[in-house]
């Protein structure tokens, strides 16, 4: 299930509020699709970025894949707990396997991504496809 | 997509299918890590019925057939095999294969499915000895470090005796199958050959054990390329040579094979790129299609890449110029210039295979 409170991209991203910054991660979908979670380069903190820029990648026994920033931001944190343990993303994608956080979110430009309802139907258009 | 005997028990298990060159496959059960690690230390059974076999029959045909490949087909003693590539005549390679000799006067040849239908009309037309056995052969194999307990207490007693790339014709359950001693995991393990009719029953006998799990092709991925096996197609084809592919232990230059004497220059001219090892320092993996660079200076191009769950860090296979083919130069691949380094096969040392 993907969580109520949480805002989705295209790209199988997800964003929500945590602590009073933004939370960003990949969805359940973006993971069973990646499969075992091998490695994850996260950005340095203080970093600025434009939502589309891609911010992290990861690595899995399939292939590398870029994870886009959903929306324009600041870097302020990234998940340290994934060097030792990539598989947290995997066993946890809304949770213990977040990748990094945002601050200086425009909450309006959220507006603009799909929200759980939206999300599902789309993962049901690709299915179909 | 065609289907193998095994497609609908393995189905029942619950495993990801995709197309693998126009057959529906197993990509996946429990996972890849886990199905690598348990082949390393239990034993896994891997549906390859895609594969293609040939039976080649009689003296006059064990000998066209020796003509074809880089082996030394005469010298190869029954109950014994030897892996080789079977040539264009540039001296490409159509296929690397396992030939085994089953009895004085028969040979059992196993090639990749990328490359069936090709292998298929070459070598049944070389004579009518030669026979297209695919379409009634399922292939399981059986590979980890458990694998002959398992095998002997089912009653296969010559995989208590087999040594590594020999094989033998068995019975089981009624049905005759070839035992073969070989494998694409690095590990103890055999490769069994049955009639269609008898997969699923032996399939189902294998997985009644507690240390035996299903394992599907992206496992053995990871494991084959963790000992640094070469994948058909991926690593090489046409376009490259068997020199250039380092198959050079598998060449038998006092024999006659397609494209020998462009071989015999090209090894005397030497210049040539070859198949290299090369690992990472962390779990970032070098894939496919990156290319190699020194400095500024491209010196290869990476056909296999990924991270090898049994050895921690990223490993992969490029051909690289001459110069860089030795262990321990320190290179960069791809976009954003991964570090690698280049070293001495395999990456995983501590495979049972010829326990």
């Amino acid at each position: 299930m993907n969580p109520e409170h949480l805002k989705y991209t295209k790209e199988h991203e997800w964003i929500g509020e945590m602590d009073g910054v933004h939370a960003v991660g990949i969805t359940t979908h973006a993971q069973e699709q990646l499969g075992d979670i091998t490695f994850v380069e996260l950005p340095v903190v203080d970093t600025e970025v434009k939502a589309g820029t891609p911010v992290v990648t990861i690595e899995s026994v399939k292939a590398a894949s870029d994870v886009y920033a959903p929306a324009a931001g600041t870097v302020c944190a990234v998940n340290d707990d994934l060097e030792g343990q990539p598989e947290l993303v995997n066993q946890s994608p809304y949770e213990d396997g977040w990748l990094f956080k945002l601050e200086g979110v425009d909450a309006s430009e959220l507006d603009k991504l799909m929200d759980a309802a939206a999300y599902k139907a789309y993962l049901k258009e690709l299915d179909d496809a | 997509m065609r289907k193998t005997p095994l497609y609908e028990a393995q189905q029942t298990l619950g495993c990801k299918i995709v197309d693998f060159q126009g057959w529906a496959m197993p990509v996946q059960y429990d996972g890849i890590l886990e199905e690598h690690h348990h082949t390393r230390t239990r034993v896994s059974v891997f549906d390859c019925s895609h594969m293609a076999e040939f039976r080649v029959e009689g003296e006059e045909a064990i000998q066209a057939y020796g003509r074809l490949v880089t082996n030394d087909i005469s010298s190869l003693l029954a109950g014994r095999a030897r892996y080789g590539a079977l040539t264009t005549a540039e001296g490409g390679i159509i296929d690397d294969v396992i030939t085994m000799r089953t009895a004085e006067d028969a040979l059992y040849v196993v090639a990749n499915v990328s490359t069936a239908e090709t292998i298929s009309s070459i070598l049944t037309a070389i004579s009518p000895g030669v026979r297209d056995v695919s379409d009634e052969t399922a292939k399981i194999d059986v590979q980890g470090p458990e694998s002959r307990d398992v095998l002997t207490r089912m009653g296969f007693a010559a995989a208590g005796e087999l040594r590594y790339f020999h094989n033998k014709w068995v019975t089981w359950e009624g049905w005759n199958l070839l035992l073969s001693r070989t494998g694409y995991t690095g590990e103890l393990g055999y490769e069994l050959f049955v009639p269609n009719e008898a997969a699923v029953s032996l399939w189902q006998a294998l997985l009644e054990h507690e240390a035996v799990k299903p394992a599907g092709l992206g496992a053995r991925d990871t494991l084959r390329l963790e000992v640094g096996y070469p994948l058909s197609g991926q690593d090489f084809d046409k376009s490259r040579t068997p020199l250039e592919a380092n198959m050079h232990p598998f060449i038998a230059w006092d024999t006659e094979f397609p494209g020998k004497a462009i071989l015999e220059k090209q090894k005397a001219d030497g210049g040539h790129q070859r198949l290299t090892a090369i690992e990472t320092e962390d779990r970032r993996a070098p894939r496919s299609g990156f290319e190699v660079f020194d400095g500024d200076q491209k010196v290869g191009v990476v056909t296999s890449g990924g991270y090898g769950p049994s050895v921690g860090h990223g490993v992969g296979l490029a051909y690289l110029d001459p110069g860089y083919q030795e262990p321990g130069h320190d290179l960069t691949a791809g976009p954003r210039q991964l570090s690698i380094k280049t070293v001495q096969l395999p990456f995983y040392k501590k495979g049972t295979a010829r326990k």
